[in-house]
């Protein structure tokens, strides 16, 4: 009987150990960003390889994450022009070579300026990267930046 | 022997949840069908060092986006007239680049972004103009339906720009890196100022076995 608690404890513990190390595949169904909903004014990550989220199933919630968004806002530019940025943290030893690219929406939601593009640039090692994109049009605007890691 | 069995079912239990665990979800995470077709704005399957459409589509659109909030080219209460064609763009790189890809994208888009802030003088189309207002004039056709002006409209600021490399290689590996330089200024044709610039740079390492055409 003390043999089989004993033997119940060890894998408890080592069930433990393991759920602290667990991580959800960036190629799982049940990330949590795969079905957020889409809001306006935000960054987000594309690329699951560089963060992603999940809840619940058999180690519970969990995060995971190479790089993040330390701040992102827009101003008016001279011409009344919308000038989005987002400022991009990274958290690991190695230099990170991205796309970002920015879908502009007026006040409605409707989805409006010129096609967005991506546009590349490297978040050094352990260091902050700006990315920053102009709208088209003179009117307000809202926003959502799209970051991925570049093939 | 009853320890034994019921652990045995716990077991059987326990694996089963998982095996129905991975069965649950409505997202089907596969690969799309494989298509000739490729992004024009991302690296395509062929990728090397030197200028690709996704290059193309970056500058232009930076440069787009850059103008339209200059208030020197869009704050003017009347719209300035402007040319933007490769006459004054020069290809110094090693790249293999039709520079017209640059600048008709960019005046294209620009056009459509401007919607107005920005009139576009096609000089590059001046003898095309030239002949129909030369048969207007002779009386060979008619005069239209819209206005007859003195002459072809003048143009307040031209672009012009270059492209330059420099290349490296690595004998021992054969790779080959490049940094281009893509400049693009816009000149005032009356007083000869530059407006406006706008510069794109990138470096690009691969091994060399892409060839452009």
């Amino acid at each position: 009987m003390n043999h089989l608690v004993k033997t119940l404890t060890a894998a408890a513990m080592g069930f433990g150990l393991l759920a602290g190390c667990a991580s959800l595949p960036s190629d799982s169904t049940r990330l949590a960003e795969r079905t957020a909903p889409v809001t306006m004014n935000s960054v987000v990550f594309s690329d699951y390889n560089l963060k992603r989220t999940w809840s619940g199933g058999l180690f519970g919630d969990g995060e995971r994450y190479r790089l993040s968004v330390v701040q992102h806002g827009q101003r008016a530019t001279a011409t009344g022009t919308t000038e989005v940025y987002a400022v991009l943290r990274n958290h690991t030893d190695y230099d990170y070579q991205i796309e970002a690219r920015t879908q502009f929406f007026d006040q409605d939601g409707v989805p409006t300026d010129v096609k967005p593009t991506w546009q590349r640039t490297t978040v050094p090692a352990n260091s902050l990267s700006t990315y920053r994109e102009l709208s088209t049009t003179a009117q307000p605007l809202q926003y959502r930046v799209e970051v991925r890691e570049l093939n | 022997m009853l320890r034994k069995t019921a652990l045995t079912t716990a077991c059987a239990l326990a694996t089963s949840t998982l095996i129905l665990s991975g069965c649950a979800g409505n997202i089907e995470n596969v690969k799309g069908k494989p298509t000739v077709y490729e992004d024009v704005s991302s690296t395509g399957r062929v990728g090397g060092v030197g200028i690709e459409s996704q290059d193309v589509v970056a500058v232009t659109d930076q440069m787009m986006r850059d103008m339209l909030a200059n208030p020197m080219l869009t704050g003017r209460s009347t719209p300035p007239r402007i040319i933007i064609d490769n006459e004054y763009i020069k290809n110094e790189s090693t790249s293999v680049v039709n520079t017209n890809m640059l600048t008709d994208r960019l005046r294209i888009e620009l056009n459509r972004a401007a919607n107005g802030r920005m009139v576009f003088v096609g000089r590059h189309f001046s003898d095309m103009v030239q002949k129909e207002r030369d048969l207007k004039r002779d009386g060979a056709v008619d005069g239209g339906t819209i206005r007859q002006t003195a002459a072809q409209a003048g143009a307040d600021f031209r672009m012009g720009g270059r492209i330059t490399s420099l290349d490296a290689i690595d004998r021992n590996t054969g790779t080959q890196s490049r940094y281009s330089q893509i400049s693009f200024e816009m000149v005032d044709l009356e007083l000869g100022t530059i407006v406006w610039s706008g510069l794109y740079e990138m470096r690009k390492a691969a091994k060399d076995n892409v060839v452009y055409r």
